[in-house]
């Protein structure tokens, strides 16, 4: 199992033994259990362990140390502090407790000894007894153990080979054996194999499921085509994809040779004013020989949309896996210095060197990008291709990043997953070579999906109340990436995970769970679960801050539709010649003559096709087009919105999120890449940075605020609140939250603006502003009426309980603090005016 | 709370606290004309800085922006929006009408939310709002502000005795602009290209990191514009009075009482039996720049204490800042000995330090940090000034904190105005900012701070914290510790009885550093030390979002009427100028402006942990830029989402939510007394919910 050299010898003795015991008769185990409290695995056993070791807190578990003991295992190193409260035996098994570490993630082992320290590898000897151990991980991490004088030396030193031996820096099969590690054990498989898929999230695996994309995002116009089922047209693409309707599968399978590796032009999602967003890899094979040919390449390009397309080349202004990956190397080297080495950079060029590494240019290069599209698409009625060499990097990006932007469902932690899930791991990332678990392919590795979280991040840095997922979340992402356990990562696309999940002959069968493992596991090869399992990975504490706590869930029900567009739209493209075809480069539209080749330099073979399509050399096009861009670049509020709705119409909850792309703006996610900042003093005042936001902490005051009050009105049942406290409770949980996230920020706003002056005042208009605020925007489906909201606004009850507005804005919806604003002023009128 | 949401503020400002106290103050100076209460006036003028920087819309894209900088424009509907609803509230709030394009300033945005009195003050002829005393000097038409950001406004300027203030209605909305005189440093005239022969340009230096620059037509009938705003700018150049002076306003709480030197000696239990309060200075014989009431050594003869004065350059003798309440373990101040180039001693010197080293039982050592570079200390004794010698004082260590002096800082924030305003450079910003070495010299002052800091609380020993005169870094030091160490001083009272005590009566030259209503921008004695300061506080606010009462905007408030002479509390540089020029009676406190709308001012998450020392991390990685204050007149630097406003929103529903929990439960408990404890549970909801924060 376990390669190593020495200790092999060892754990395979060890091995059978604590295996069959802990089958047989588990009480030796529970015991070992209770008495140093660390819950394993089934089938993980301890290699060694230390008392009474001390470990160094991040700041964002609050800094100072936590004594406990500290566990070696064959899957990974885990502390559990003294005062931990007892494992329950019978809880499903996680991974990785709250302080543990996988030893796959470990990258380097180092010792601190009395003025010295010794980097630890699995040959080397110690000729001092170690007084801190540091573990640098992959994932950004340093983790500091401090033995005590208490811990027996022989512990220490043990533990410090132990480590150092069982750690695997990634080589080809030390992955399998950490997979077996972890996930080998007979109960572990029958453990995830009675595994459910997560429901919420859309998985994009079937046809069933991308049509539930289509229909959330009201894409009429296109259809699922099941053509590339058996990967026999693309072998990167996913089974399923979504084409324009009027083309016949037939039709379909013609124009897979037209483009690099058959990834030919696919849907990915519609704004809500009608444009669509496409992707696609370089046009391959100029030769058009059938007019056939040529329509159908037209009719995949522009999908529904007859007049405007525009291609957005990826390749220009975006960086380079190579980029990437050098970027991020040069990051690590900064962030994680290196006591080992003692090269640490000095503190007056910490700025310049973190400039130096480029990784927040490409951070900022990818947000533009984004930004440039999502402008695009606000434009409505027109199609957008991202195009790029591949289509299986920057496009991953690029595409995904214009969804956050644009869509608030894909900033919820489900809607977020289901978007990786679609324009990653579906579409045909390439993260198993991208991350290079196995370190078989140095020349492949570039962390893009780690430059895109970091993407997101900076969005939800300057947005944080728009996000209902939180940097937490995000971490953990980061921090799963590094572990080889996942089918999500392990694959380079959908055909590779389905080969490994299943022989090929059979098919596959989505509904069954994530694989069949009854017949084909095999001791060597278990099954993967999904990264999305999270509950797997972590505690229930841990996961509670995936998502913010207040804000809320948005209904999972269509929120887009295509046909959102009421509002006369200025931007409207109405000059457009039906057929017109840009090219967005570098902020500048063109139409280059040999964009589309098949249209190419008036050549013979597109001459029919001429007739019904003119040349695209609509440069009067151009500047409607540099409007859209334009009117992102000044910042003009769409005028549609302005005008019709006046400044107390609703925010366009599709309004993108546009990031800010200055230099001071673009932060360094220092959760992430400073987490294990050695020179972090260890005390500190309890409260410092990196804790939840102010305004989520705030958000969770109230929160408990509002839970108390309903208890309280509960408690008097004769009193009025108690009637409107009754239906709350029935609610569910869902709209529970929806109703506190949408109504408790915009609700605040014209209440504490207009409820202290005496004279009533417009309280409507701050409406407008209100959904900036609100962490979810108000479902589409329900336009807001204003009246309603005006008279109220002078009413300082109103605000108390819930807006008015947004109450009305959702009547199909239970909302609790609607019957609420008709009563409150009677119990309470007088204690206000006092 | 970052960025805090600035911008964003306008909407509210005028919102939720409103007290009409003005009628408390007997009405206002101007009397029944004006329509506004009193006190608003600094409001509305703040307003309209914000205003204005707000307004400073673009219609076209100069043709100098390349296709970069179009890319990096942003929407701001955010902002705009916010600032819509105001327009409906009173008429002059049109000024914060900009529409929906990017409107250029960030505006003094975090000054936004202070503003209460919301209603308009005198207007004077194209509503320029005037302040109590302020007068308006000149009207000039067809004056074009020449925008950074988005080019050519044309627009009527009026110089008042205390600001400058441009209006324009050329666009669809309107733009004003305007800038307090006091803030100005320097007048230059540029070159105006491409706008007829007699036009002439002017540029306004300005201290607060910004030049916003005009282009005026000279005609024969017009005063000459540069003479009169220098004369106005700069009035003591011209024999004329600094406009504090001449201000009326009156507030409900004076902010003169902040600060009474014996009541903050008692708070921290002196005089005690080591430490005497001596009048020695009453009359400020024994030391100028030192106020009249000290805190010296009990046993120690007036005599000796006279000539270790001597011993010391400007007579500033060691005296104590701040005693442990603990330990006794003391902050004391002073400046260099006058050891020389032949190594002078001072028995009395000597003894004065080992009184104060006894005074502190827990310890037999006494440190010494003297905050210059040690090579610059070694040239000083050249200059007959020098540093102690470890040999002649006995177990006293000295450690030099290695802090650049004056000259450094000033040429430092130079620097950083190129870097900020009015362009800023994207993809060098970082490596542009490590070469201001700005944040390195704040990471020096905080390490020293918090050696010093730690000196007393973990080494229980007396500190003696000196420069060259004792005026400078060694109030920044004392001060930061003193921040760290007590958190009395981290409240939005305590933090103004430490400015009053550290830096207003133990003379730092505000005058000399800053340059109020002087001319002469080119003295080498301006230096910035005071922002370097509140840049330090700043950067310990973020590391410790809970342990200050205070918020970013009462930072800025205090830097921004650093320069505006509107208040007296900054000007002149000792007690014994102040007392001479009776600034408590002729002027208004910034404390008082401040006092009387303390909720603008108070952060949120505050917890008073009272004994809780904080220890800021120095290494740069855990610095940051000051953006909100440096950066902030750039439009494309607005922080996205209110969240200062959010947050304000949020504790306004808190407040309300729990006196309706309260309520509730106050009748439920009357109503159901005998019935069983159904409800007991909602009795946490008594207790103080800001555990959590």
């Amino acid at each position: 199992m376990l390669t190593g050299s020495k200790t092999t010898f060892k754990v395979r003795q060890m091995l059978p033994d604590i295996k069959e015991r802990m089958l047989s008769q588990s009480g030796v185990h529970a015991r070992s259990r209770d008495v140093f409290g660390l819950r394993c695995l089934p089938g993980e056993c301890v290699l060694q362990r230390a008392v009474m070791v001390r470990k160094k807190l991040t700041a964002r578990e609050g800094r100072g140390w936590v004594s406990g003991t500290l566990f070696c295992t064959h899957f990974r190193v885990a502390f559990v502090p003294q005062d931990s409260p007892k494992p329950d035996d019978n809880a499903d098994p996680v991974l990785l407790g709250d302080h543990d570490v996988a030893l796959a993630s470990i990258e380097k082992v180092v010792v601190v000894g009395p003025n010295r320290t010794k980097l630890v590898t699995p040959n080397s000897s110690l000729k001092f007894t170690p007084e801190e151990l540091v573990l640098y991980c992959k994932d950004l991490q340093v983790i500091c153990f401090l033995f005590d004088r208490l811990t027996p030396d022989a512990q220490v030193i043990e533990i410090t080979y132990t480590i150092a031996k069982t750690y695997q820096p990634l080589k080809p099969g030390s992955v399998l054996s950490f997979q077996n590690a972890a996930l080998g054990s007979v109960e572990m498989k029958q453990f995830l194999s009675n595994r459910r898929r997560n429901t919420h999230m859309n998985w994009f695996e079937s046809a069933l499921d991308w049509e539930q994309e289509l229909e959330r995002c009201g894409a009429t116009g296109w259809r699922v085509s099941s053509v590339n089922d058996r990967f026999e047209m693309s072998t990167s693409l996913s089974r399923s994809i979504a084409v324009p309707q009027k083309v016949l599968d037939t039709e379909l399978k013609k124009s897979f040779a037209h483009f690099n590796e058959g990834r030919i032009p696919r849907w990915c999602w519609r704004h809500p004013r009608g444009s669509d967003l496409l992707r696609m890899a370089s046009f391959q094979n100029n030769i058009y020989h059938e007019k056939d040919d040529i329509r159908n390449l037209e009719m995949i390009l522009f999908g529904c949309q007859a007049s405007l397309c525009v291609v957005v080349e990826l390749g220009e202004e975006l960086p380079s896996p190579a980029d990437v990956q050098l970027a991020h190397s040069r990051l690590r080297a900064l962030c994680l210095g290196d006591i080992s080495t003692s090269v640490s950079v000095p503190d007056d060029k910490w700025l310049s060197t973190l400039e130096s590494t480029h990784w927040l240019d490409y951070t900022r290069a990818c947000l533009r990008k984004a930004s440039e599209v999502a402008c695009l698409l606000r434009g409505g009625h027109l199609t957008v291709a991202l195009q790029e060499a591949d289509d299986r990097d920057m496009g991953c990006v690029v595409s995904s990043l214009v969804q956050v932007m644009c869509d608030p469902h894909c900033r919820t932690q489900h809607g977020f997953q289901s978007l990786v899930q679609k324009e990653w791991v579906v579409a045909g990332h390439r993260f198993y070579s991208r991350i290079n678990y196995h370190r078989d392919n140095d020349k492949e590795e570039a962390p893009v999906f780690l430059l895109f979280l970091d993407c997101v991040w900076q969005l939800l840095s300057q947005y944080p109340s728009r996000f209902q997922l939180t940097d937490d979340f995000l971490l953990a992402l980061h921090d799963s990436i590094h572990l080889p356990l996942f089918s999500s990562f392990l694959a380079n696309c959908q055909r590779e995970r389905c080969k490994r999940s299943q022989n090929l002959g059979q098919s596959y069968t989505p509904v069954n769970g994530w694989r069949d493992m009854d017949s084909s596991s095999d001791p060597s090869d278990p099954p993967l679960p999904s990264v999305w399992d999270w509950s797997l990975q972590y505690s229930k504490h841990r996961r509670d801050r995936f998502t913010q706590p207040v804000p809320p869930t948005p209904p999972l029900q269509p929120l887009l539709n295509g046909n959102l567009n009421t509002n006369p739209d200025t931007h409207r493209l109405t000059d457009t010649i039906p057929g017109s075809v840009f090219l967005l480069s570098r902020g500048i539209f063109s139409c280059p003559a040999n964009l589309l080749p098949w249209r190419g330099g008036g050549g013979g073979s597109s001459g029919v096709y001429k007739k019904s399509h003119r040349r695209a050399a609509s440069s009067e096009n151009v500047p409607g087009l540099e409007r859209l861009l334009k009117a992102w670049a000044l910042a003009e509020f769409p005028q549609g919105l302005t005008s019709t709705s006046g400044p107390q119409g609703p925010l366009d909850p599709y309004e993108p999120l546009l990031p800010l792309l200055m230099g001071p703006c673009m932060g360094l996610w220092k959760e992430c890449y400073l987490r294990g900042a050695l020179h972090a003093q260890a005390f500190s005042h309890p409260i410092s940075a990196n804790h939840p936001h102010p305004v989520e902490r705030l958000a969770r005051e109230v929160q408990q605020l509002k839970d108390e009050l309903a208890l309280v009105s509960t408690g008097t049942d004769t009193s009025p609140p108690a009637k409107m406290a009754e239906p709350r409770r029935a609610d569910t949980n869902l709209n529970q939250n929806t109703n506190n996230g949408t109504f408790l920020f915009p609700a605040a706003r014209p209440q504490s603006a207009s409820a202290p002056r005496a004279a009533p005042r417009a309280a409507a208009p701050p409406t407008s502003t209100n959904h900036h605020t609100s962490r979810g925007p108000p479902p589409a489906s329900a336009p807001p009426s204003r009246h309603g909201h005006k008279d109220n606004g002078g009413n300082k009850h109103t605000f108390l309980f819930g807006h008015p507005s947004v109450a009305e804005a959702r009547p199909d919806q239970h909302h609790y603090p609607a019957p609420n604003n008709a009563k409150l002023p009677k119990s309470n009128g007088s204690s206000i005016a006092s | 709370m970052e960025k805090q949401a600035g911008a964003v503020g306008a909407a509210d400002g005028a919102g939720p606290n409103r007290k009409p106290w003005s009628s408390a103050t007997g009405g206002p100076a101007t009397g029944e004309t004006l329509d506004s209460p009193t006190g608003s006036h600094v409001e509305w003028c703040k307003q309209l800085i914000a205003a204005t920087i707000s307004s400073q819309i673009s219609g076209s894209v100069p043709s100098d922006f390349t296709r970069d900088n179009k890319a990096r424009r942003r929407p701001d509907f955010m902002v705009s929006k916010r600032l819509t609803p105001r327009q409906q509230d009173s008429q002059d709030e049109g000024l914060y009408y900009h529409g929906d394009s990017d409107s250029e300033h960030p505006s003094n945005a975090l000054n936004l939310p202070a503003l209460r009195y919301g209603a308009p003050v005198t207007m004077f002829q194209d509503q320029v709002p005037l302040l109590p005393g302020e007068s308006v000097q000149t009207t000039v038409k067809d004056v074009m502000y020449i925008c950074p950001f988005s080019g050519l406004v044309n627009g009527t300027l009026t110089i008042t005795d205390y600001k400058l203030y441009f209006t324009s209605m050329e666009r669809e909305s309107p733009f004003v602009l305007d800038v307090n005189l006091g803030v100005i440093s320097r007048l230059e005239t540029i070159s105006v290209p491409n706008q007829g022969e007699n036009t002439k340009g002017l540029e306004l230096v300005c201290k607060d990191m910004r030049s916003p620059r005009f282009a005026y037509k000279t005609e024969e009938s017009h005063p000459d514009v540069v003479e009169l705003l220098s004369k106005h700018a700069f009035p003591l150049s011209h024999s004329l009075p600094l406009f504090s002076f001449l201000y009326q306003e009156q507030f409900p709480v004076d902010g003169w009482k902040v600060y009474d030197p014996a009541a903050e000696y008692r708070r921290l239990g002196l005089p005690n039996e080591s430490w005497a309060i001596s009048k020695m200075n009453s009359s400020y014989e024994l030391c100028d720049t030192y106020p009249s009431i000290l805190v010296v050594p009990t046993h120690i003869t007036e005599d000796d204490v006279r000539r270790v004065a001597v011993f010391r350059a400007k007579h500033r003798i060691p005296v104590l800042s701040w005693i442990h309440p603990e330990t006794q373990a003391t902050i004391v101040r002073c400046s260099q000995p006058l050891v020389g180039p032949s190594d002078r001693r001072c028995k009395e010197d000597e003894r004065f330090l080992q009184i104060i080293m006894d005074a502190n039982a827990q310890s037999h050592k006494l440190t010494i940090f003297d905050a210059r570079q040690s090579s610059v200390a070694v040239t000083n004794k050249a200059k007959d000034g020098g540093y102690e010698s470890e040999s002649f004082y006995p177990n006293v260590e000295l450690n030099f904190l290695e802090i650049p002096n004056i000259h450094v800082m000033r040429e430092s924030l130079r620097k950083m105005k190129d870097v900020v305003y009015p362009t800023i450079d994207e993809a060098h910003w970082h490596s542009a900012i490590d070469q201001t070495h700005w944040l390195e010299y704040i990471r020096l002052l905080l390490a020293g701070a918090a050696k010093i800091a730690d000196k007393l609380e973990s080494g229980k020993t007396s500190v003696v914290v000196h420069c060259s005169d004792g005026w400078d870094r060694t109030a920044q030091l004392t001060s930061l510790a003193m921040l760290m160490l007590d958190s009395h001083y981290r409240t939005l009272r305590g933090f103004q009885v430490l400015v009053e005590k550290e830096w207003v009566s133990f003379g730092h030259k505000f005058a000399a550093r800053v340059g109020h209503g002087d001319e002469n921008h080119a003295n080498s004695e301006r230096s910035p030390l005071f922002v370097q300061f509140i840049d330090c506080v700043w950067q310990m606010t973020r590391q410790f979002p809970a342990a200050f009462e205070f918020n970013e905007l009462f930072l800025i408030t205090v830097l921004d009427h650093l320069y505006s002479c509107l208040f007296g509390t900054f000007l002149y540089s000792s007690e014994q100028e102040r007392a001479a020029k009776e600034v408590q009676t002729n002027t208004v406190s910034l404390w008082s402006y401040i006092n009387s709308q303390p909720e603008d001012f108070t952060n949120p998450f505050y917890v008073d942990y009272e004994h809780h020392v904080l220890c800021p991390l120095v290494s740069s990685r855990h610095l940051e830029l000051w953006t909100a204050y440096y950066a902030r007149w750039n439009p494309r630097m607005r922080p996205q989402v209110p969240v200062h406003q959010t947050l304000k929103e949020l504790l306004f529903l808190r407040a309300e939510l729990q006196r309706r929990v309260e309520e509730l439960q106050r009748d439920a408990t009357s109503r159901s007394s005998s019935s069983f404890s159904e409800h007991s549970p909602s009795h946490s909801a008594g207790t103080p919910l800001h555990s959590v924060v």
